[in-house]
């Protein structure tokens, strides 16, 4: 019975909050997808504000035909990893392509954005010799490929340069390998980190920079190279990671650097060499998504447009936005209760956002998630903010 | 009192006082206090209370260590520990 024992509190407050509401907001099933903005859940269209769609590719015609045909010439899966059972063609030129428009001279692609990170993290880092250190609020992933590397890990306070360059003082001359590891933009917050300051400190001590950018990637930058494009220090970065399943519509993750030894990952990560290569179908679609964001800016364009119009309408309302204006809008509620509760109000208004409650949220917040997209037509931003002001104006009410 | 039994007092206090804020149940704060399964503090906010506990002494605790502590006395031991090899 032990073994089901540490489930059970978190269990019995999730199970009182879903009762209460009568509906799961971390089981939500799209029953039909009507575009990339919308679907059908429980009999009703619902407009799509919590997904990671930001340039909209979902159903880009270009990358849906190419995917088709990848299923027609190369069929439907690899059965196998790179490392095992071999390469296609397409992997290989997606990297290329890749690596050309981040400017490395190196890149590997992995079958998911998870297993990129905890890839590179955990062949580069090695007990006992090499330190981590990361920023408090990075992503799963980056947490989980530093606990599999072995090496010793240490959190520097969320995007602050000073804490990490305490962190990296206080290391003693027994380290050898350092790895400074943070995100262009977060995921939860939509806030953006001093990648310049933090690039600055880390190589200032003798460490290497890893920069996900799996969600600035197609979003920050003249050209949609990221946050380090948009901050001018893009060549400064040692390990630039990214994911296929955001601005991308894909399934996949990669990798690049200017460092060569990049290539010994190809027979020393594991997440890299033990899971079968992403599908001619996801490395389809990766590749024709990656030519459609580089020649067509317009997308990036209607994405921030559509960003700072709903920005400045939650602002009008008067909720407390984690972020300046960026496509990851989230609004701090004042408890889980509350949170839950206005997360089932969005939806009966006909708007799916992302809830997330502690543990495990930054600072014990709660906090609905909403993110934009470049697909997002102005009636579905106008039914978002309609549906916030319609809840703005029932929190005001209780409070009252 | 020996100086380490004295030490040991004020470490003990000082984390007394960083996670009285987050003692929602009003607990009676012992070594033997569980963080987790006694005061219910989510393992983030764990992390974030050694954080500031990194600042106050100057030391840097791994996270590596802090997932093997359960309770507040063996905090304060690693926190000795990590002074002795930090100093
Ligand atoms: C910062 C960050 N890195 C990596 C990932 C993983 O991406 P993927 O969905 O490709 O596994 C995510 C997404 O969940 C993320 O938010």
């Amino acid at each position: 019975m032990s073994l089901f024992d540490k489930f059970q509190t978190t269990a019995t407050q999730y199970k009182a909050l879903r009762e209460g509401i009568g509906r799961d907001p971390f089981g939500v099933s799209m029953d039909e997808m009507k575009g990339p903005t919308r679907a059908m859940v429980n009999g009703k269209e619902i407009v799509l504000a919590g997904t990671n769609n930001y340039l909209g590719l979902t159903y880009d015609d270009r990358a849906i035909a190419a995917a088709k045909d990848a299923i027609d010439q190369s069929g439907t899966g690899t059965t196998g990893s790179r490392f095992a059972n071999g390469t296609y063609a397409a992997h290989r030129q997606l990297e290329i392509d890749l690596a050309a428009f981040l400017g490395f001279k190196h890149c590997m692609v992995f079958s998911t954005g998870y297993q990129a990170n905890l890839g590179a993290i955990s062949a580069l880092a090695a007990p006992p010799e090499d330190v981590i250190l990361l920023d408090a609020d990075c992503h799963a992933c980056i947490y989980d490929g530093a606990q599999l590397s072995g090496a010793e890990i240490i959190r520097f306070r969320h995007n602050d340069p000073e804490s990490l360059d305490k962190r990296l003082g206080r290391l003693g001359d027994k380290v050898k390998g350092k790895l400074v590891c943070f995100e262009g933009m977060y995921s939860m917050f939509g806030d953006i980190a001093p990648v310049k300051e933090l690039i600055d400190v880390a190589h200032k001590h003798g460490a290497y920079a890893l920069l996900d950018e799996a969600h600035s990637f197609g979003v920050f930058g003249d050209n949609g190279r990221g946050v380090c494009e948009a901050e001018g220090v893009l060549d400064d970065v040692d390990f630039y990671t990214g994911t296929f399943s955001k601005s991308l519509a894909s399934i996949g993750g990669f990798v690049a650097s200017n460092h060569p030894e990049l290539e010994y990952l190809r027979f020393s990560s594991r997440p890299y060499m033990f899971t079968a290569s992403p599908s001619p179908a996801n490395v389809a679609t990766a590749s024709a998504a990656l030519a459609r964001l580089k020649s067509d800016p317009s997308m990036r364009e209607n994405l921030w447009q559509n960003a700072k119009r709903v920005h400045a309408a939650f602002t009008q309302l008067g909720f407390d936005l984690c972020a300046p204006e960026s496509p990851v809008i989230a609004a701090r509620l004042e408890g889980r209760e509350q949170a839950f509760m206005a997360w089932n109000f969005l939806m009966e208004n006909g708007v799916y956002v992302n809830l997330a409650i502690p543990p495990g949220t930054p600072n014990a917040t709660s906090i609905l998630r909403l993110s934009v997209s470049a697909a997002h037509t102005n009636e579905d931003l106008d039914a978002i903010i309609n549906a916030y002001t319609a809840l703005s104006e029932m929190l005001s009410a209780q409070a009252a | 009192m020996s100086s380490i039994q004295e030490d040991d007092d004020l470490v003990f206090r000082k984390i007394a006082s960083l996670i009285e804020p987050l003692n929602e149940k009003g607990v009676k704060l012992t070594r033997d206090t569980d963080l987790i399964a006694d005061l219910e503090i989510d393992s983030v906010a764990v992390l974030d209370v050694v954080m500031d506990i990194e600042d106050s002494y100057d030391i840097s605790i791994p996270v590596n260590t802090i997932s093997e502590i359960k309770t507040i006395g063996e905090l304060v031991d690693a926190i000795h520990a990590i002074k002795k090899e930090q100093s």
